[in-house]
């Protein structure tokens, strides 16, 4: 399903390469990159060297160079460290207002770029967990983290990710990114966080 | 001091606890009328037959003592007028008569017995006033059901003054993080005796007793999503209740026990469903838009209450029990949920947002006045004793999360200390 839309995620790919600060060279066997805000001279890893049997299915890498002849996808793999895989933060988190799971401008703008990405690696599959503030009940928290986590995904899915490569979890508000009990904290723990777990 | 002649006949902890802050009191419920006495029992010393384990006999009486303490409608004669009364071995009607001059409207005398790991108490209440024998009751059991047979004998005597039974042998189901992780745990209605009764290390949520109090439902994230789960407290019974996909949360049994009412959906909805206690199919009963969690069924099952965002902000509305006929409860509120209907069908407390905190609310369904008690810090997750005559909520006005019940005048007093402690779910017995 992701064949027909391979050429213009990829072009969106490297704009999101671009816009995230980065300059897309080629990279070879990376073990733990960096975060992306502090690798300015180094790009994401390309997608993997297509495996045994997964050939037919990610036919992305060997179109994209040709495309794009400044190289912006390397051919190199991800790491095959998933904790060391999801330090780096390829995939970025949208935060969210107060009481609220529509998404922001910000937080499509992020979502296309992390689309982008994901579709570069389609091997690549995600758990998206919703989280929120500590501003309401744990069960109405519960809800609506489960609201977020959801309309990520259905926001990555209108953008040609295939929809049986992310799933998604609610943790309202029992895993809070920011510990403190003001707003400075409050916006930082309303947002979907994306788990890579399977690469 | 206005409430002087009220507060003099009230135990010595309610004195400590529960006089009014400056200028404001945070009364939850009225339950007892203004200038309401308590009846005053004389407890006469028990003798102890051969056989009897003495610390059984003197662990029994003190957790006697301390739960009548702990009513508004009854109280042991304080022991410093007891002292007063000579026992004349050879004239009871006149000891009777010596205990009524210390202020004694009714007097409890019994007799211990026992042998091997067993203890016995008969015991007499008489009526001073006629002079008959009022209730006569004997409990057994083994020496470490004492507590126990204090808790059933003061539950009787409760029920005895007011037609209700005492909330002595009642326990509040509550999640902690005291060990780590937030687990489900179970107290006391005090907040004694507390017992962790889940160990899954990840998150264990809203805990909710089946009526007569066999069954605990919650939700756990044991294995990753959270899921619905249900537990025998006594042990020997976990299994899940639903693994649909959504949150899985707010389960609230049916008055009959038969049901589970909970939130769950796919696809970023949540809705009302229900699923039969004993496990099957789970069944969807709303089609809102958005969110809709925290089912409570009605005292009669007749009727269920859940929080809905259908209108923009959290709301209580309420349908039958179908599924049909929903409509919207609170219009007053920037915010509401956690419902729990009271015991008497007609009242519901919930939680409210009043400048940026929560607060308890309770809203009259008679004549729909909704009254906010104010309290300090954020008041939330109200939850009704069996009897509905004491509310458990939970306050983070010690700057942590804790539980507070209200005393017999209404106010609250805190119960739990360790860690976090959140979510009450009280039920008159486990079985």
């Amino acid at each position: 399903m992701s064949g027909p839309l391979i050429s213009k995620p990829l072009t969106f790919a490297l704009c999101a390469c671009v816009a995230l600060g980065l300059s897309c060279t080629h990279r070879k066997a990376v073990e733990a990159p960096p975060p992306p805000t502090e690798a300015t001279a180094e790009a994401p890893p390309a997608p993997l060297q297509p495996g045994p049997g997964t050939t037919q299915a990610r036919p992305e890498p060997s179109v994209a160079p040709a495309e794009h002849p400044e190289g912006g996808v390397a051919s190199t793999e991800l790491p095959t460290d998933l904790a060391v895989l999801n330090k780096a933060m390829y995939i970025k988190d949208p935060l969210f207002d107060t009481n609220s799971a529509e998404l922001r401008p910000d937080a499509r703008e992020i979502l296309a770029a992390d689309a982008s990405w994901l579709k570069a690696y389609s091997t690549v599959k995600i758990l998206i967990e919703g989280h929120c503030d500590e501003r309401n009940t744990e069960e109405y928290n519960l809800a609506l983290g489960w609201r977020r986590a959801n309309a990520a995904k259905a926001y990555l899915v209108s953008l040609g990710v295939s929809a049986e490569r992310v799933a998604t979890i609610s943790y309202g508000e029992e895993r809070p990114f920011a510990t403190c009990h003001d707003e400075s904290c409050w916006s930082q723990n309303r947002r979907v966080h994306f788990v890579i777990t399977a690469r | 001091m206005k409430n002087a002649p009220l507060l003099v006949g009230i135990a010595a902890f309610v004195l400590a606890s529960a006089l009014p802050a400056a200028g404001q009191e945070e009364v939850y419920l009225k339950v007892t009328s203004p200038g309401l006495s308590r009846v005053m029992i004389g407890l006469a010393p028990f003798p102890s037959r051969p056989g009897t384990d003495p610390e059984a006999a003197a662990t029994l009486l003190t957790a006697l003592r301390k739960d009548l303490d702990q009513t508004a409608v009854a109280g042991f004669v304080p022991e410093e007028s007891a002292k007063l009364v000579v026992v004349d071995p050879s004239n009871a009607l006149l000891t009777r008569q010596r205990w009524r001059a210390v202020g004694a409207q009714f007097l409890l005398d019994g007799t211990f017995s026992g042998a091997g790991n067993q203890v016995v108490l008969e015991v007499r209440l008489w009526d001073l006033t006629s002079g008959e024998v009022a209730y006569s009751r004997r409990l057994q059991g083994t020496v470490a059901l004492a507590p126990t047979i204090a808790h059933t004998l003061a539950n009787e005597l409760v029920h005895l003054f007011t037609g209700r039974p005492g909330p002595f042998l009642s326990r509040i189901a509550f999640v902690s993080d005291r060990s780590g992780a937030k687990e489900i745990w179970v107290m006391r209605w005090d907040g004694s005796e507390a017992q962790q009764l889940t160990s899954h290390r990840s998150i264990a949520l809203s805990p909710a007793w089946s009526p007569d109090g066999e069954w605990l439902a919650f939700t756990s994230f044991l294995r990753g999503d959270p899921q619905l789960f249900i537990l025998r407290p006594t042990g020997g019974y976990f299994k899940p209740l639903s693994t649909l996909p959504g949150v899985n949360s707010s389960a609230n049994f049916s008055p009959d026990g038969k049901l589970i009412a909970f939130a769950t959906g796919d696809a970023g909805n949540t809705d009302i469903w229900i699923v039969p206690a004993a496990g099957g199919t789970p069944e969807r009963l709303t089609h809102t838009l958005g969110i809709s969690t925290q089912p409570a069924w009605s005292p009669n099952g007749r009727q269920i209450v859940f929080t809905s965002a259908a209108g923009g902000s959290p709301q209580l509305y309420v349908m039958d029990s179908e599924g049909t006929n929903v409509r919207r409860l609170t219009f007053e509120d920037k915010f509401a949920d956690e419902a729990a209907w009271a015991p008497d069908g007609v009242r519901i407390a919930y939680t409210t947002l009043v400048e940026n905190l929560f607060q308890v609310a309770i809203l009259d369904l008679r004549t729909n006045i909704r009254t906010v008690v104010a309290g300090p810090g954020s008041n939330e997750s109200p939850c009704w004793s069996p009897d509905g005559t004491m509310l458990a909520f939970v306050s983070n006005r010690t700057g942590t999360r804790q539980i507070f019940i209200t005393d017999p005048v209404g106010r609250p007093r805190q119960i739990t200390t360790d860690g976090n402690n959140i979510q009450p779910a009280w039920v008159a017995q486990v079985q």
